[in-house]
């Protein structure tokens, strides 16, 4: 839009000065915007605008540079403004003509902006980035410069574009709509890089506040993206699912936390008062607005008698004002404030009727009914005095309370049924972020409790292995690019894994029949070893006779005597539990020639032995396996839990594995995580079994994942977690050391050991 | 060996919710071991001082930690001028001279220590001093009790399957939200509606249990809110002192619980 205008703007109305011809005009601009250069700057100069009209890009173009280019020497300096040339010519090559006419314009606009030159020589940077990587969605950023600049720095602008690059792969026409703030996700991320309070940062916070007050925990998510405006975007609540906007637009800092405390706060006293739903019926638009009304201020004022407190909370948000023109939105608002603020005095005739009716001693306040009688009568009032009402336009105000569909059995009338299923299962999905959400949450204890019912259940139900996802839970990841993590960026989905033989398993223990016994030797001496006597101690059970004596000679010498004079006992026992992380992306089906089978098989019987040495010991032990397929659908199968026995079932799902997809480790480590932090044991460890680099189709920053992962396995470690890992890959060293550490990773060379090794590399692990 | 300094001379308040002192009672008739089991803070401590005194006992308590071995509960040889001497442990002390030996939290201590009971929790009632080649009959007087938490020990640290059932068990829990206010402005001296908003806020905090808290807010910790508010402290103020700020160092939790008591305000 803006560049069109642009261009219409001097193609159709030439400056009053300016000749006519493009080639004349060119010149007049090259000598008035020279005289901004001095000394050599000016030849230069000449010769960038000379270069570029010899290009070939069309006269526009270097009309454009000519024109914009030397406001910059006076804002930053004469080098911003040559060096310009360059980036112009690259978006005229790059891009299309449009965008690199509107280049030289949008530069001034954010040299006017960011006035330091350092600051503008990285947002050309990032300019030049988005250039080479989405060139078509240059156009669509340079034509918001304004909007990007005043309110990004330039690191942020470019975390925003990288985020929008990273989400959308290289998919030409998701980029487009990311960078032109189509996709909700742009709007999404621009806020969170404008460091704006989301919701996303105060989830946690909001939904123990809830726990708190009300022992209520509802699954909450992010509104579905809708095409509404941000500003008016509600809380909105269905089927006991709590949807919260990304964030309330011109909130900020801890206004911004008020708002959505408040906001939460009201969808609870919902959740616990507003028991039954309205009927729709007969009721006329204007009668649901006002009965839903009357009903926020009916759980309001139960939550009140409740919690007092919520009243500061709720207040400062009502700002209606008892003047002003009877417009029916002014008019709710008014009534509004009349319900729960009882120091608000309103003239009108109407609100102070709606107050009187709603604080009638008769009135039962935990029966919602009263709500739909006196919405009734006020909305008739309000019709009798031919006030407009817009429902196309209402929204409810104050912006904390929420869009009362919920409030609402709309029957048929809307397919409301279906949608409402929809955002159910959307919020299953997300809801148990919260690895210590326990039992009070329906949806919590089935996913941890009832999980092999609910697995069987399901592997009835469905046939396509996608509604099979039981969890699904977003974790951040980090770019090493902009050197922090993107919260809620990556999606580990659990599926339930295929069935297989498990008799293959009991095979493979059998044909390493050897390894076996050895391994059984070693557990032996692992389980059961020999109490250690420790001497010379100052704290124990027994006197260390030796000791005693020598103190007491140094005493009668006149010597301090040594007061370490005991002895005691030590008996070493095994206090660890293991997470297996198994890699079964689609490179795990290479065929490895030495042992003529491929990498998955030999994982599988590693893995079985290792297993087995693991359920001998005692040890508590989980297995799972990973592999991705993009960075919303990371598949993560528990093969065997830390309750569960390892037993024909978990077996089975071992041997059911198959080799797919791609390799986003970071992701799987994170959520393998969730489940090892909850294990009490003294050490806690996650071994990693992997054949190759961390990759995913939606990457191709080869580095990005590996850093991703780096990241996760510090955090790990910080966690007082160990983490191990075995690469199956030859060539492996290099990331894999550089993901775990070189201590913590061993290189398999000839995978055909690989059975062999990994259970004697568990046993040096944690001997 | 004269107990006089651990008999408890004055009746410590305590404020019976059900009809554990007439089943403590009764226990103590047939000496036999108790143990206590309820979250930190719920006044089990409190009661077996309350029963001492009104069995007119000595008690000797033990707060067992993690480090505590078998040898500092029975005693141990120590040196002096001549030689060695040997001294005997608070458990033996309580055996040998008859009094209540009440061992606090006993699964922090190690397993060792634990085992070291088995002989007196059974109808032989005798402690053997390996060391000194002596045992110990017990005095009649001689009761064991015990205290356990249940909540927040992880499954490694449970007492022996051995030691549990050698052992009648009273269950304890924060008082009804009445009891608990009459506890709290007996404690404190604060008026009975501001114990009742102190209950009230503890229940927020009681929610959040297992939502990253690992108990909730106990009858002490109120206690101590409303002694900083019988001087002259917020409601605010002294909730965030005495049961926000000790409870957790999750900012998140601390700022939930926070707005939390500031709705219950």
């Amino acid at each position: 839009m803006v560049a069109t205008a642009t261009r219409g703007k001097y193609a159709v109305q030439p400056h009053s000065q300016e000749p006519g011809s493009p080639d004349e005009r060119l010149v007049y601009l090259v000598d008035k915007g020279k005289l901004a250069f001095r000394g050599e700057y000016q030849a230069i100069w000449e010769s960038a605008c000379n270069k570029l009209a010899q290009a070939g890009y069309g006269a526009l173009i270097p009309l454009s540079y000519a024109r914009h280019s030397p406001k910059l020497v006076k804002i930053l300096n004469p080098e911003a403004a040559i060096n310009l040339s360059a980036s112009v010519s690259l978006a005229a090559i790059k891009v299309n003509r449009a965008a690199a006419e509107l280049l030289p314009k949008a530069a001034v606009i954010a040299a006017a902006e960011l006035k330091s030159s350092h600051s503008f020589s990285s947002w050309i940077a990032t300019v030049e980035e988005l250039i080479h990587h989405a060139p078509e969605s240059s156009l669509a950023v340079l034509e918001r410069t304004q909007k990007i600049v005043s309110t990004l720095t330039p690191d942020r602008f470019r975390s925003w574009v990288l985020a929008g690059l990273r989400s959308t792969g290289d998919d030409t026409l998701r980029q487009i709509q990311y960078f032109s703030f189509v996709d909700p996700e742009s709007e999404k991320w621009f806020l969170h890089e404008a460091g704006d309070v989301v919701f996303t940062n105060l989830e946690r916070k909001l939904k123990l506040y809830l726990i708190s007050l009300w022992n209520l925990c509802p699954p909450m998510r992010d509104l579905i993206a809708s095409s509404a405006p941000l500003s008016v975007r509600r809380i909105s609540i269905s089927n006991g699912v709590i949807q919260v906007p990304e964030v309330f637009p011109g909130f900020h800092d801890e206004q911004a936390e008020t708002i959505f405390r408040a906001g939460i706060a009201h969808a609870g006293a919902h959740l616990m008062y507003s028991t039954k739903k309205f009927v729709l019926g007969e009721l006329k638009p204007i009668q649901v607005a006002l009965v839903s009304l009357l009903e926020d201020a009916r759980v309001e004022y139960l939550a009140m008698q409740a919690f007092p407190g919520l009243g500061e909370l709720w207040l400062p948000f009502h700002t209606a004002k008892p003047s002003g023109p009877k417009l029916v939105p002014l008019l709710l608002s008014r009534l509004a404030r009349a319900l729960i603020d009882s120091g608000y005095r309103d003239g009108d005739g109407w609100v102070q009727k709606g107050r009187d009716m709603f604080f009638d001693p008769g009135n039962d306040f935990t029966d919602p009914a009263m709500c739909r009688r006196i919405g009734g009568l006020l909305g008739n009032d309000l019709g009798q005095l031919r006030a407009q009402f817009n429902s196309k336009t209402y929204v409810v105000e104050p912006p904390y309370r929420d869009d009362n569909m919920g409030l609402w059995d709309f029957g048929d009338r809307q397919g409301q049924e279906e949608s409402d299923e929809g955002i159910f299962i959307e919020a299953m999905r997300t809801s148990p972020q919260e690895s210590d959400d326990d039992s009070s949450s329906s949806q919590d204890s089935e996913q941890s409790d009832d999980r092999n019912e609910q697995q069987y259940s399901a592997r009835e139900s469905t046939d396509s292995e996608h509604r099979e996802s039981e969890v699904a839970v977003r974790y951040p990841e980090y770019d090493y690019l902009t050197g922090a993590e993107r919260p809620s960026w990556t999606c580990a989905v659990e599926y339930f894994p295929d069935f297989g033989d498990a008799l293959k398993i009991d095979r493979i223990l059998e044909k390493h029949s050897k390894l076996v016994n050895r391994i059984t030797n070693l557990i032996q001496s692992a389980k059961v070893s020999l109490p250690e006597r420790l001497h010379h101690q100052s704290v124990g059970e027994s006197l260390d006779l030796d000791a005693c004596i020598n103190a007491v000679i140094s005493r009668r010498m006149g010597e301090t005597p040594d007061p370490r004079i005991y002895s005691s006992t030590e008996r070493k026992h095994r206090d660890l539990s293991v997470l297996v992380l198994l890699d079964v992306s689609n490179s795990t089906n290479d065929k490895v020639q030495t042992a003529g089978t491929s990498i998955l098989e030999l994982e599988l019987q590693a893995t079985s032995l290792l297993a087995y040495a693991m359920s001998e010991l005692g040890d508590p032990f989980a297995i799972s396996a990973f592999c991705s397929d993009g960075k919303e659908d990371v598949h993560y199968y528990r093969i065997k839990n830390f309750d569960s026995p390892y037993d024909s079932s978990a077996r089975a799902y071992l041997a059911g594995l198959k080799g797919k997809l791609s390799t986003r480790m970071g992701t799987a480590m994170r959520h393998a995580t969730s489940d090892l932090i909850n294990q009490h044991t003294h050490r806690r460890l996650l071994l990693v079994v992997s054949d190759g680099e961390p990759s995913d189709i939606d990457v191709d920053d080869q580095l990005y994942l590996v850093e991703d992962a780096k990241k996760v396995a510090r955090s790990i470690s910080r966690l007082g977690i160990d983490t191990f890992c075995v690469g199956l890959d030859g060539s492996g060293d290099s990331y894999l050391h550089k993901i775990f550490g070189k201590k913590n990773v061993a290189v398999i060379d000839k995978l055909e050991r690989l059975p062999e090794r990994l259970p004697m590399l568990y046993f040096r692990l944690t001997a | 060996m004269n107990l006089d300094s651990y008999s408890i001379t004055s009746e410590p308040y305590y404020f019976p919710t059900h009809n554990e002192v007439q089943l403590f009672e009764a226990a103590y008739a047939s000496r036999m071991p108790m143990m206590l089991k309820g979250p930190t803070g719920c006044g089990k401590t409190r009661f077996v001082e309350y029963m001492a005194w009104k069995l007119q006992k000595p008690l000797i308590t033990v707060s067992c930690h993690e480090d505590m071995t078998a040898s500092d509960l029975v005693g141990r040889y120590l040196l002096d001028a001549e030689g060695t001497v040997w001294h005997d442990g608070p458990l033996t002390i309580a055996v040998r001279h008859g009094a209540m030996c009440y061992l606090d939290e006993i699964v922090e201590a190690r397993q060792d220590t634990s085992v070291v009971i088995h002989s007196l929790t059974d109808d032989r009632r005798i402690l053997s001093l390996e060391k000194k080649n002596e045992v110990v009959r017990a005095n009649q007087d001689f009761q064991i009790i015990i205290s356990y938490n249940p909540g927040y020990q992880s499954v490694l640290k449970d007492l022996k399957e051995s030691t549990k059932q050698r052992f009648g068990a009273i269950d304890f829990d924060y008082p009804s939200p009445e009891d608990e206010a009459k506890i709290i402005s007996h404690e404190s001296g604060i008026d009975d509606k501001t114990a009742a908003k102190l209950v009230y806020i503890s229940e927020r905090s009681r929610n959040l249990k297992g939502h990253g808290l690992d108990e909730g807010a106990s009858t002490r910790m109120l206690i101590y809110a409303a002694q900083l508010m019988a001087q002259g402290v917020s409601l605010q103020d002294a909730c965030e002192v005495a049961l926000v700020l000790p409870i957790t160092d999750d900012r998140d939790v601390r700022n939930a619980l926070s707005s939390a008591i500031t709705a219950c305000a």
